[in-house]
């Protein structure tokens, strides 16, 4: 616990000095806060671009407050998620192909405690981002838009927050035994994967951690919704999770040295 | 009383290839033991399964009489042979984590720390980027992280051989004070750098232990009686030279790069004898005659079959 805390605070003071912790949480505020930037601004846009086709510009309609949101979040399925990764790439694979870990590894820090240093920090930054980006879109939106349902609000965070945190812990699994390119492009894969066929096959697969996305934009979008679709895929989320953080912790137990 | 270290039997295969085949020794309290051997002998892969980084295919690893686990690692300092630190934490900082992991308390951890930042001679650097440090700092660095937890065996991997002149000379200055007070293993390719610190000597080739004792024992052990012998260039010298080569008391010859030659001799004081007075009868140009024994240089070579 203690060898957690220290390596820990380590981990922060890392991402602070590389500056993770500034820009992380910059491109995620300007891709929340683009939305209702852009949604409010569009007829000025359209104008501005010349020849529009007379009608459409009466006929545009701002969207509403919830809508926006959802979309602000949806903007993290891609670009947040490819940030994410890129970021935690390097997390075990760096310290194993450079040597530190060697060096810290000789020492009574056991891979589990430094996996869960990892993983909380990794967490931090994905809270402090997350947080920043929904903060300034909902922020916008009641500024150009309208009132927000804050609480529905809060919510889809927290389900988008989750799935973004599978992927980071997919990212981190496959950081634990393999270079850190491999495990962004992997992890990337097996998020567009699981994304992809639920997209194909939601029915069978609405218990699945992928089906996050979705339901954040539904609990913003139908607030009256009260069944509980999201008591399977927040489980499964947690549980795909769990099981990144223990495989990584043995990987990482197997692979401390530079492959050879 | 277990000894400190006991070390039976161990093996590391890798991909069907054994790089450590089987070697097995015991380590007194407070002795300095040094792990000689060319490169691919297997002292690295050695040193990362004393220091807890790698499992062992086979054989066991004992610590006062116990398996090695987290209470052994707080006991042991450890320095890779290319050791890589947090470049953009500052020597200070990356001491204080050292030894917090170790398991110091804060109050502790700061005065160790700045106690062997100071010995090691980090002192003005402390406050630096460990990313500025030029080879020889970092080596001290990693010196001072291994010792600041005081532990009780040091393991030391070729921690001279990346070293310039001058920074060798301080990292040597270093290892044999610190060889007085703590029992350390350290490896080297160079016979020289053991002969300096060490008192034990553990030869190691191709995964095994060729030789291992003290160095006196060592030097007692392969005590042969050598004579090395250099003539002017003449014909007649040289003949006579030839004719040395088969005489009976010799066991072996050698023509050294210099121009001299070594004979090993059973009788030496015979051999001396001999020789002294047919150089005499013949009238030899002999520019150097000298009886001696074998250095330890020539132990090794001839430990490690090279
Ligand atoms: N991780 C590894 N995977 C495969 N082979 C290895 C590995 N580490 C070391 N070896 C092999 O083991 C042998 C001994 O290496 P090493 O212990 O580094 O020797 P030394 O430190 O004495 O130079 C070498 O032949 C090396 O190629
Ligand atoms: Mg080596």
């Amino acid at each position: 616990m203690r060898n957690t805390w220290i390596f820990y605070r380590k981990e922060m003071l890392e991402m602070l000095r590389g500056y993770k912790l500034l820009w992380i949480p910059v491109v995620f505020m300007i891709l929340g806060i683009m939305q209702p930037i852009s949604a409010y601004y569009m007829p000025e846009i359209l104008k501005m671009s010349g020849d529009v086709p007379p009608g459409l510009l009466e006929s545009y309609t701002l969207p509403g407050a919830a809508e926006v949101m959802a979309k602000s979040l949806g903007q993290y399925g891609v670009i947040g998620l490819l940030v994410l990764a890129l970021s935690a790439m390097n997390s075990f694979a760096g310290e194993r192909e450079g040597g530190t870990a060697e060096l810290v590894l000789a020492r009574p820090l056991t891979p589990l405690a430094a996996a869960s240093a990892k993983w909380l920090a990794q967490l931090t930054l994905l809270v402090l981002s997350l947080g920043l980006g929904a903060a300034g879109a909902g922020y916008y939106i009641t500024l150009l838009i309208g009132p927000l349902p804050w609480s529905a609000a809060v919510s889809a965070s927290a389900l988008y927050g989750l799935w973004l945190m599978c992927a980071v812990s997919l990212t981190l699994l496959f950081s634990a035994c393999l270079r850190a390119p491999a495990a962004a492009f992997l992890s990337l894969a097996a998020a567009g994967g699981l994304a992809l066929l639920h997209t194909l096959l939601p029915r069978p697969l609405r218990w699945s951690p992928a089906a996050l996305p979705k339901l954040s934009a539904e609990a913003l979008l139908r607030q009256e919704y009260t069944s509980y679709a999201w008591v399977f895929p927040v489980l499964s989320g947690i549980a795909l999770i769990v099981l990144c953080f223990l495989g990584a912790s043995l990987l990482f137990d197997r692979n401390k040295l530079p492959r050879f | 009383m277990p000894p400190l270290l006991q070390v039976s039997g161990l093996y590391k295969v890798f991909h069907g290839q054994s790089s450590v085949d089987g070697i097995s020794f015991d380590m007194e309290q407070g002795r300095c033991v040094a792990l000689l051997g060319p490169n691919g002998a297997g002292k690295t892969t050695t040193l990362r399964m004393l220091a807890g980084l790698m499992n062992p295919s086979r054989g066991r690893i004992l610590f006062e009489g116990n398996p090695i686990g987290d209470n052994y690692r707080r006991q042991i300092g450890y320095l890779p042979q290319a050791p890589a630190f947090y470049n953009w934490m500052t020597g200070e900082e990356y001491i204080l984590l050292a030894s917090r992991l170790s398991g110091m308390g804060g109050k502790a951890a700061a005065g160790h720390a700045a106690a062997v930042l100071e010995r090691m001679g980090l002192q003005d650097a402390a406050r630096r980027r460990i990313g500025g440090y030029s080879g020889g700092m970092k080596q001290r660095l990693g010196l001072a992280q291994a010792l600041v937890h005081s532990p009780r065996l040091l393991l030391l991997d070729e921690p001279v051989s990346a070293l310039d002149p001058i920074g060798r000379r301080e990292m040597m200055e270093l290892l044999r004070d610190i060889g007085k007070e703590t029992s350390v293993i350290f490896s080297t390719h160079v016979l020289h750098d053991a002969e300096e610190v060490c008192d034990d000597i553990i030869m190691m080739n191709k995964g095994r232990i060729a030789e291992h004792g003290t160095l006196t024992s060592l030097r007692a052990k392969y005590n042969r009686p050598v004579i090395i012998l250099r003539v002017e260039e003449a014909e007649e010298a040289r003949l006579w030279l030839e004719t040395l080569q088969t005489r009976s008391f010799i066991l072996e010859s050698r023509l050294e790069a210099d121009g001299s030659l070594l004979l090993k001799v059973d009788d030496i004081a015979s051999a001396r004898s001999v020789i002294l007075r047919e150089a005499a009868e013949r009238a030899i140009p002999l520019l150097r005659f000298e009886a001696g024994t074998l250095s330890l240089e020539d132990v090794f070579m001839e430990a490690v079959g090279g």
